[in-house]
């Protein structure tokens, strides 16, 4: 007690402060910052494992040498993993839409919103992954009329003889063979767009009202401004959501390096990188993003 | 208003109110129709899945069965539930998101409250580390965790204890609970950043008049604070529960073959249900109709549990989405 007199009251809950987060402080230096540490070191070492632990050979660059001026792979997979981020801004806007769509209150909203967070309950990596080669990738039910909704069918050759370009083509070809994806991937999203839709005061809605404003103009006046720091948390929530996932091919080839091939110091060069270029794009999404975003007060 | 429109022809006055009338019925039937559309997307994985569970093999080609199968059987579910081990694997992932769920509860909330409430040199960057967790692929860690569980010596107390130089956690469940013990378990980071902003969201004075009553901080916490955010709660419990449960990547490498999780044991059930031979009395052949049956009812199996959770918890999660907001 006397000591607690001695030091101000500001210091005192600065420890206390720093008490709260020690549990948390302790698991990230053990689980997180000198793994993190670690493998920096692996990507410059030839790694062997051994009965008592890894036998490690300093080998300085070579490994980032060889990931970029001799595999072949590693370049195009890193290109085709961030081609995937087209699929963003087709999630942002699906998202938006349906948060709004369950927003308000109407009869079967219970049932509407379950089903719009069911992706989030079972949309995890494994089931996603043996989903999407069986429902929609298989043959087995014959070509029945039913997978119609997911398959591209015929719209390319429509596409085509309304004299699109093929560049269009193949782009709406490829959004809509990923509609699943897309579908499923927005669970995470459509609930925090919810979440910012219900923190936008209703004062503005009757305000803007009073000042003649219709719904259209009030959804680009009013709710679009108001969400977006909402859009920049799911921006950045989907490019980490998509660059992680079980099925991009980076993250199945950094796996492949590690436990077929065994070469641990190699897939330890491969994750550095990529995850260097995580963080370069999500510093520029940030960045791209901050201009427009508009905070409440 | 009403003398505006006494001064209207009455038949003038009709048409537009019908009008009206009919495109607010218009535009319900358009809003209802987009929400069927919708939810029959969303939904048809799981109906799938279901329909394909309880059909017999035969029935697969049979163009003339969409939703309903002709002949059931329960035989998918008894063989996919043998070749997965399934009770067992269903016990390791159930302990697993039970004990991992509860712990994430606790160390995520004292953690977010320390953000939420308290100034303290370089609290920014902590915090900023603290999205960093979420963000950094499991692969990057994957290694040096390995070797972490392998040849565990929590700086020389494992000698204490057992005399040996490390102990190997590889193939118990310590890998998993260790981390979520210390607010660092599966996608920790956030569940602090989702009990930071609820904390936020309370209002000051509630500490401050359990300050003046003589509570310390730790109690007020406790008592005041914790009980304030029971939506928080059983949102973290939920997301923590059922992302344990999804868990595939770490549970795969740390916890042996001895104790598969329910989502390795699905991963591996397709190798499993061709390989005839490795399986205790299920005789498949390589049908390909037969596996693709099997598979279905392994998904369904697995993603029951999760799907019941969430039935019983989709009202507290809607409720707290509603005030989670963003400051």
């Amino acid at each position: 007690m006397k000591l607690g007199s001695k030091i101000g009251y500001e210091t005192k809950r600065k420890w206390y402060g720093f008490t709260f987060i020690l549990p948390w402080l302790i698991g990230c230096i053990l689980f997180f910052l000198t793994p993190m540490y670690q493998s920096f070191r692996y990507a410059f070492q030839s790694l062997e494992a051994t009965p008592t632990g890894f036998a490690a050979t300093e080998v300085g660059f070579e490994n980032f040498s060889s990931l970029f001026f001799k595999d072949t792979n590693f370049l195009p997979d890193l290109v085709g993993s961030l081609g995937d981020l087209i699929q963003v801004p087709l999630i942002l806007v699906y998202s938006l839409f349906f948060a709004i769509l369950i927003k308000g209150k109407f009869p079967g909203r219970t049932f509407m919103r379950a089903v719009a967070f069911m992706p989030v309950i079972i949309g995890s990596g494994v089931l996603m992954q043996i989903l999407k080669e069986d429902v929609f990738a298989s043959g087995a039910r014959g070509g029945s009329a039913d997978t119609y909704l997911f398959s591209a069918g015929n719209i390319p050759a429509l596409l085509t003889s309304m004299g699109m370009g093929t560049g269009v083509v193949n782009f709406v070809n490829q959004v809509i063979s990923r509609v699943f994806d897309l579908t499923w991937r927005s669970g995470v999203q459509i609930m925090l767009f919810l979440a910012g839709l219900h923190g936008i005061p209703d004062y503005l809605y009757e305000a803007s009202g009073l000042e003649g404003a219709g719904s259209f103009a009030q959804f680009w006046k009013v709710t679009l401004p108001m969400l977006t720091p909402m859009i920049l948390l799911n921006t950045i929530y989907s490019v980490i959501d998509m660059m992680n996932d079980y099925g991009n091919t980076i993250i199945r080839s950094i796996n492949n390096t590690m436990f077929s091939l065994f070469k641990f110091g190699y897939a330890s060069a491969m994750s550095v990188v990529y995850f260097l270029v995580i963080i370069i794009i999500l510093g520029l999404v940030a960045l791209l993003l901050r201009r427009f975003i508009i905070y409440q007060d | 208003m009403t003398a505006i429109s006494q001064k209207r022809p009455k038949q003038k006055m009709d048409a537009k109110t019908r009008r009206r009338k009919i495109g607010h019925v218009l535009g319900r039937i358009i809003f209802y129709l987009v929400c069927a559309c919708l939810a029959y997307q969303l939904l048809y994985p799981v109906l799938y899945m279901s329909s394909m569970a309880i059909r017999d093999p035969g029935d697969i080609n049979d163009p003339s069965i969409v939703w309903i199968p002709k002949h059931f059987t329960l035989d998918n579910f008894s063989d996919a539930l043998k070749s997965m081990s399934y009770w067992k694997a269903f016990g390791v992932s159930m302990t697993l998101s039970i004990v991992c769920g509860f712990f994430d509860v606790f160390s995520c909330a004292i953690a977010g409250y320390g953000f939420a409430r308290f100034k303290f040199p370089g609290k920014n960057i902590l915090f900023l580390i603290v999205v960093f967790t979420i963000v950094v692929p499991s692969q990057t860690l994957i290694l040096p965790l390995y070797s972490r569980w392998r040849y565990a010596s929590f700086g020389g107390l494992a000698q204490l204890f057992t005399g040996k130089e490390s102990i190997n956690l590889i193939g118990t469940l310590w890998p998993m609970i260790l981390p979520s013990m210390l607010a660092m378990g599966v996608r920790s980071g956030l569940y602090i950043f989702i009990y930071r902003q609820f904390f936020m969201g309370l209002p000051v004075a509630l500490e401050d008049a359990a300050y003046i009553d003589g509570a310390g901080p730790y109690r007020t916490f406790f008592s005041i604070m914790l009980p304030n955010v029971k939506n928080a709660i059983i949102t973290v419990f939920l997301f923590s529960f059922v992302w344990n449960w999804g868990e595939y990547y770490l549970s795969k490498q740390f916890l042996g073959s001895d104790n598969r999780s329910i989502m390795t044991a699905l991963s591996m059930l397709r190798m499993d249900l061709s390989q005839v031979s490795a399986l205790a009395g299920v005789q498949l052949g390589t049908n390909p109709e037969k596996i693709v049956t099997r598979m279905q009812a392994g998904c369904l199996l697995t993603a029951a549990p999760m799907l019941l959770v969430f039935i019983f918890t989709q009202r507290f999660l809607a409720d707290s989405i509603e005030h989670i907001g963003i400051k």
